[in-house]
């Protein structure tokens, strides 16, 4: 492989990474609170995706100001999913709340379905994200390089509010023992609830990054990032912050190495991002910088 | 609720006796889902050409039924069932879909029902089936298509093949152009396997600008092919890329925004070149209806698809005799349809021209006409 190219797949891997990465967090972040494998925070990145596309067509809003609403949008919706179909179900086995998070998924997809329709739609990507920077042979556009450095920014700024604010702490001792917490006289619904804004509002961030990058949206472009964004929590161990990011960029690079290294097997690129996933999972079971599962707490 | 519609068919089968019957036609096409753009102009066509032709020789009216297949497998096969068992069809038009229209073909041969596909191109379509036949090329002759006006016309040298693995179309076709290429003195660098439904080509389109070649061959469906001409040009990567009819719709235009500007693609028909007397008359109607005569190559064999059907059924004595009506779409010679003219072998294939275009400036233009 030429040095070009090699770099030109380091940009590539470095910008899809990231994007899992952003999603990753949210999966990481619930699953540290509540034991829940959210698994309609892939759908949520849809609704962002499509909030800011609505945001932009129809209210006419300027760009960065689509994304607000996207944003704050998501917000409330992560916490309406938490306050409708997962707050009932605190004290109920942890199967019935995996259930419903697979039924809040297939709701959405499928209300986006019916408002929008099912076929790709054109996302509209300003003109100043779309410049294309060049550095030698390598050729990148504007919002492939905002991507991994927004996601850095955003991760920054969730380690800073996790272990330098009080509500930081409060995530994580709820995160070691949800009952006490209740004792101590934190609301530990109030908590979750903030946990939920904030996995959806980087969800959101994720949604509308993967549609400047890749401009088609549809209802169920959440699916398989989601599940991807999933693995990569999973890989860099649930629970752990900065474990998710590890992860995306390992599944990114994973999907990017595989198509350049051998061309016949490009095809597969999905295949080889769970292989990978099974490979380090078999050897180190709570994944890259997991602890054990009942003591980790981010 | 069962019993109510029994009676209720009864009562209007008695009421319509002595008069001229209703015999329907059924279109399963995917409507709505990630192919819909597919589904809907093929759908214009064929109710736009019953309009035109509402009737059979015999006076009985031909009424055409939609049951969306949604582009999935298992949609296609509950829609087929449904439109021989419930509507009762005497013919199928659709899928789009090779994959779909194999299935349709497969379910309808068992209830000796014909179907005409409008769109499904690849070789292997007809190889089991009694009852299937269609009014587009094959993708061995697109494929020829596409590589003698590459390597002859445009005298590029050498090519790399982005090949979608999960469709029997995209496989085809690259297979075809591939060994016809060569045979032309092209050379093959590289051959890149994507599945449908990918959205990341970053890594794909890296791949082919270190290659190098004189241009890429597409072979996919439009929702693929605009995603990796976008990612193309955010790599400026500026290689001509050329495509099949998968791409022959105003939403793969829509998707791809400027980037795909000099795509160049083979189709059926070009609208600004009518080919016969019923084209030009359809491409009127068609301009009553919508005001534009930018008509897709799907509208065009959308209606090829029922015109023959119903051509078929007027020479048999009875309209709605299945078997009949299958013996006569297979007898089809020079039949001037709406998208040229049209002859379909003993086995169903259509024997028939090819249109080669390039999008300027958002717009599908011709470019040359390749006849068999």
């Amino acid at each position: 492989m030429e040095f070009s190219l090699f770099l030109q797949n380091m940009v590539n891997g470095f910008s899809l990474g990231s994007m899992y990465a952003l999603i990753a967090i949210g999966y990481t972040m619930v699953y540290g609170v509540l034991r829940l494998i959210n698994f309609a925070h892939g759908d949520i990145m849809m609704v962002g995706a499509y909030v800011c596309f609505f945001g932009m067509v129809s209210l006419n809003l300027p760009f960065i100001a689509a994304v607000v609403f996207a944003v704050t949008i998501c917000a409330a919706l992560g916490i309406i999913t938490d306050t409708i179909a997962y707050k009932p179900l605190r004290k109920a086995p942890r199967i019935s709340l995996l259930i419903t998070a697979i039924g809040i998924s297939f709701l959405l997809e499928n209300l986006f379905n019916v408002i929008f329709g099912s076929e790709p739609k054109a996302f509209i990507v300003p003109e100043y994200l779309q410049t294309v920077l060049t550095f030698g042979d390598v050729t990148v556009a504007i919002s492939a390089v905002l991507v991994p450095i927004i996601t850095l920014i955003l991760l920054a700024i969730t380690l800073f509010i996790l272990y330098r604010t009080k509500y930081g702490m409060a995530i994580r001792a709820l995160a070691f023992d949800i009952h006490t917490v209740n004792l101590m006289g934190i609301d530990a619904n109030l908590i979750i609830a903030i946990v939920f804004a904030l996995g959806s509002m980087l969800a959101a961030i994720g949604g509308v990054f993967w549609s400047l990058n890749y401009p088609s949206i549809e209802p169920m472009m959440g699916v398989l990032i989601g599940l991807k964004a999933f693995a990569a929590a999973v890989l860099g161990g649930i629970g752990s912050v900065g474990g998710a990011v590890l992860g995306g960029f390992i599944i990114g690079f994973t999907e990017v190495v595989v198509v350049s290294l051998s061309p016949e097997f490009s095809g597969f690129k999905d295949a080889f991002a769970f292989i990978f996933l099974i490979l380090i999972l078999i050897f180190k079971p709570t994944g890259i910088l997991g602890y054990n599962f009942e003591k980790s707490r981010f | 609720m069962k019993k109510i519609t029994t009676l209720a068919l009864s009562l209007a089968a008695i009421s319509s006796f002595g008069f001229a019957k209703e015999i329907t036609i059924a279109a399963v096409m995917p409507v709505t889902g990630p192919v819909a753009a597919y589904g809907q102009t093929a759908y214009e066509g064929v109710t736009l050409a019953n309009k035109m032709r509402p009737t059979l020789k015999n006076g009985d009216t031909i009424k055409v039924v939609l049951l969306d297949t949604r582009g999935e497998k298992v949609e296609t096969s509950n829609a087929t069932t449904r439109a021989i068992s419930q509507n009762k069809a005497v013919g199928i038009i659709g899928e789009l879909i090779t994959a779909n229209t194999m299935q349709v073909m497969a379910i309808a041969d068992k209830s000796k029902i014909p179907v005409v596909a409008p769109a499904a191109t690849s070789d292997k379509l007809l190889d089991n089936v009694k009852f299937g036949s269609r009014v587009c090329f094959m993708d061995s002759f697109q494929g020829k298509a596409a590589a003698e006006f590459t390597a002859k016309e445009l005298g590029y040298k050498t090519a790399v093949i982005v090949v979608d693995q999960a469709q029997v179309y995209s496989l085809g076709l690259a297979k075809t152009f591939e060994s016809e290429f060569v045979k032309n003195g092209g050379k093959v660098l590289s051959k890149l396997k994507i599945s449908s439904g990918d959205k990341d080509f970053k890594a794909i389109v890296s791949q082919i600008k270190s290659k190098n070649p004189d241009f890429v061959y597409v072979p996919t469906y439009h929702p693929e092919a605009s995603l990796l001409a976008r990612q193309a040009k955010q790599i400026n990567l500026n290689k001509p890329m050329v495509g099949s009819d998968g791409v022959a719709n105003p939403t793969f235009i829509e998707l791809g925004g400027d980037a795909v500007n000099g795509f160049i693609f083979s189709d059926s028909f070009d609208a600004s070149n009518p080919p016969t007397e019923l084209s030009k008359k359809f491409l009127d109607e068609y301009e009553k209806d919508k005001g534009t005569r930018d008509i897709a190559g799907f509208t065009a064999l959308g209606a090829d698809a029922y015109f023959v059907m119903v051509e078929a059924m007027d020479k048999c004595a009875d309209p709605s005799d299945s078997v009949c009506i299958n013996d006569q779409i297979h007898q089809t010679k020079e039949f001037s349809g709406v998208s040229g003219v049209i002859s379909i072998d003993s086995k169903g294939n259509a024997i028939r021209s090819v249109v080669m275009k390039e999008i300027v400036g958002g717009k599908p233009t011709f470019k040359a006409n390749v006849n068999p």
